[in-house]
C-alpha cells in the first residue's frame, strides 16, 4: 500500500498565471498557508495569451511600480494606438492614431496606454511577489481533479495522485478550467462565449524597433477580407494575431492570419524592421457578454477561468489579477468566519460586481455585440464601415475637384452607406450608449432633441 | 511570404496522450480538421482521425475540443512541465 501523505492549506489555487499568482500573494500576505500550483515548468511559458498591461493595473496594483525593462527585457511603452484600415482590395486606405486623450483623468494613464511584455517574463516575475510573501508555488505540476468528500470540494488532486486538501479552492485555471468543471460550474464554454486566436510572434532588430516605432506600439488592422487584428510591439518583436468565434471560421485560421501579413503595408514594415517569424501560438479566449457562475461551495474561479476578460476587446490581465486579488480577500474572511460554503462565497460576486471589472460588464452585453457586429463580421459590415469612415476621415484631403464640389461628392458618397448604416447605428449603437449614459443622456446638451427621441430605454441595473 | 509553422515551435516530450476522440459520438462534421491551425485531423470514412504525431505537432490551443458539437474530442492538458512552450507568448 502506498504511504500517502495529505497535504493541508488554508487555500489551493489552481494555475500560476497573473490572476492565480495574485490571489496567492493577498492570500498569503493576510496570513493564509497558500499553495498555488503551474502546469508549466515556469509560470508563463504554457498557453499564456494577453501581453498589454493598462494604467489601471499601476492605479490598483501598488508593486507594480516596481516592474521594469530589467526584469522584463521585452517591455515596451505604448502611447500611442494606430489603427490602420484596409479595403476590400487589400489596400492601405487609412490610418488613425492617436495617443491618451484629455479626457483621461490620471497618471500613468495619460503617459501610456499599455506596457508590452512577454508573459514567459511577466508571469514569473508575479508568482515570485506571491512567493516571497509565503505562498507555495509547485510547477511541472497538473491538477488533474477536485477532492470531494460527500459532495463538497475539499482539496485537489494532482496527476500522480497526490492530494491537497484546504477548505477553500481558487480556480485560476485558465480558458479550459478543470475547476470550473469539476466543481459543476459549467461543462464547455457556448459557441458564442468562447475565440480561437491564432497568433505568430516576429522577431525584429531592437534598435531598428526603437529607431522607426518607438511607443507607436500597438496597431490594429481593421480589414474586410480578415477579422480585427492587432499587432503588439516588443522590445526585440512583435506579435501579429487575430480571432473570431469558433463557428465563424470557414478555412484554418491561419488563412486569415497570412492575408494580414502579406499585405503590402505590413510587408513594407517587416522590411524596414528586418522581421523574421520567431514563434506560432495558438490560444482559446473567452469573450462574454458577463461572467455567471463564477462561484460554489469551497470554489472561486477567477481570471479566464470566470469568464472575466474585457466584453469590449477580450483583455484579460487586469481582470485576472484584480478578480484574484477579491477572490484571496473573500477567502481570508471566509477561513475566519468558518464559512466556506456558496452563501458565504457570495461576497465574491459582490466584490467583483462592484469593482472595476465589474463596472465594465455593467454594459457587457451592448460592448461585446458591438465587437461581434463589427470586426468579427467584416464582410458584412466593414465593407461599409471602412469607406464610410475614410469619407468622414479623410476625404476632404483632395485636389481633385474645388473643395465646394468635394464637399458634396463626399456627402453624397456618405448618404449611399445610410441605409446600412443606420439600422446598424439604431440596433447595436444606440442600445450601447443607452446603456453606458442611462438617465444622464437625457440631460446631456450634446444630442439634438431628436436623437434622443430615438434613444432605447436603458435596461434595469442588475 | 510563406510561413513554416512547424519550425515555429518548441517542446518538451513526454506529454502522454491529451486529446482522444470517440468515434462512436463523431458525426464527421468537420469542424475540427477547419479549426485546427496545425492541420492535425483527417476524415476517414466520415469519421474524424487525428494525427498520430500529434504530441509533436499541437499547439494545446483546444479547440477541437471546443469546437465538436457531439462531445467527441476529450481535451485535458498535458502532463506537467511537458509539451508546447511559449518563450514569447
Amino acid at each position: 500500500m502506498r504511504f500517502e501523505i495529505l497535504k493541508e492549506y488554508d487555500v489551493i489555487i489552481v494555475g500560476g498565471g497573473p490572476g492565480g499568482s495574485s490571489a496567492a500573494k493577498v492570500a498569503a500576505e493576510k496570513g493564509l498557508k497558500t499553495i498555488f500550483f503551474e502546469r508549466g515548468r515556469k509560470p508563463g511559458e504554457k498557453n499564456s495569451s494577453g501581453c498589454g498591461l493598462g494604467p489601471r493595473l499601476w492605479r490598483d496594483f501598488d508593486f507594480m511600480k516596481e516592474l521594469s525593462p530589467e526584469i522584463c527585457p521585452s517591455m515596451r511603452q505604448t502611447t500611442f494606438a494606430k489603427n490602420c484600415f484596409i479595403n476590400k482590395d487589400d489596400q492601405l486606405v487609412g490610418m488613425v492614431m492617436a495617443r491618451p486623450t484629455e479626457s483621461v483623468t490620471y497618471e500613468p494613464a495619460k503617459s501610456f496606454i499599455t506596457m508590452n511584455i512577454y508573459r514567459s517574463e511577466f508571469d514569473p516575475w508575479v508568482a515570485d511577489l506571491a512567493i516571497r510573501a509565503g505562498a507555495e508555488l509547485k510547477t511541472s505540476t497538473l491538477i488533474k481533479g477536485l477532492l470531494k468528500e460527500k459532495g463538497k470540494v475539499v482539496g485537489v488532486i494532482d496527476e500522480k495522485g497526490e492530494k491537497y486538501k484546504s477548505p477553500i479552492v481558487i480556480g485560476a485555471d485558465g480558458v479550459v478550467s478543470m475547476v470550473a468543471k469539476e466543481a459543476g460550474l459549467r461543462a464547455k464554454w457556448g459557441p458564442l462565449e468562447v475565440t480561437l486566436v491564432p497568433q505568430y510572434d516576429f522577431k525584429c532588430d531592437r534598435k531598428k524597433l526603437d529607431d522607426l516605432i518607438r511607443d507607436e506600439a500597438v496597431t490594429i488592422w481593421w480589414g474586410v477580407n480578415f477579422p480585427a487584428a492587432y499587432q503588439v510591439f516588443f522590445g526585440d518583436g512583435f506579435h501579429i494575431g487575430l480571432g473570431n468565434w469558433m463557428s465563424w471560421w470557414d478555412k484554418n485560421p491561419l488563412y486569415y492570419l497570412n492575408r494580414v501579413i502579406g499585405l503590402d503595408y505590413f510587408q513594407k514594415w517587416i522590411k524596414l524592421l528586418d522581421a523574421k517569424p520567431r514563434e506560432v501560438q495558438a490560444h482559446l479566449l473567452p469573450w462574454k457578454d458577463y461572467p455567471r457562475d463564477t462561484f460554489t461551495d469551497n470554489v472561486m474561479l477567477i481570471g479566464d477561468a470566470g469568464g472575466f476578460p474585457c466584453p469590449l476587446e477580450a483583455e484579460g490581465i487586469y481582470p485576472a489579477m484584480l478578480t484574484g486579488k477579491l477572490a484571496a480577500e473573500v477567502a481570508v474572511k471566509a477561513i475566519s468566519d468558518g464559512d466556506t460554503s456558496k452563501s458565504a462565497l457570495q461576497a465574491y460576486e459582490a466584490a467583483w460586481q462592484k469593482s472595476s471589472v465589474g463596472i465594465e460588464f455593467e454594459s457587457g452585453p451592448e460592448l461585446s455585440n458591438i465587437w461581434r457586429e463589427l470586426p468579427f463580421k467584416p464582410k458584412e459590415t466593414m465593407t461599409w464601415f471602412i469607406p464610410l469612415y475614410m469619407e468622414l476621415m479623410g476625404g476632404i484631403y483632395d485636389w481633385s475637384e474645388p473643395h465646394v464640389i468635394r464637399v458634396r461628392q463626399i456627402i453624397e458618397k456618405i448618404q449611399s452607406y445610410m441605409p446600412v448604416a443606420i439600422p446598424f447605428i439604431m440596433k447595436h449603437v444606440m442600445p450601447l450608449l443607452a446603456e453606458i449614459m442611462g438617465e444622464d443622456l437625457q440631460q446631456l446638451g450634446l444630442l439634438p432633441d431628436m436623437l434622443k427621441k430615438l434613444l432605447p430605454k436603458p435596461k434595469k441595473k442588475r | 511570404m510563406k510561413i513554416e509553422v512547424k519550425d515555429l515551435t518548441e517542446r518538451v516530450p513526454g506529454t502522454g496522450d491529451f486529446i482522444k476522440i470517440d468515434q462512436e459520438k463523431c458525426t464527421g462534421c468537420g469542424r475540427c480538421i477547419i479549426i485546427c491551425v496545425m492541420n492535425l485531423w483527417k476524415l476517414r470514412d466520415g469519421i474524424a482521425i487525428l494525427d498520430e504525431d500529434y504530441h509533436n505537432k499541437c499547439l494545446e490551443c483546444a479547440s477541437c475540443y471546443q469546437v465538436c458539437e457531439s462531445d467527441a474530442i476529450s481535451f485535458s492538458y498535458p502532463a506537467g512541465g511537458t509539451g508546447i512552450i511559449y518563450k514569447n507568448g
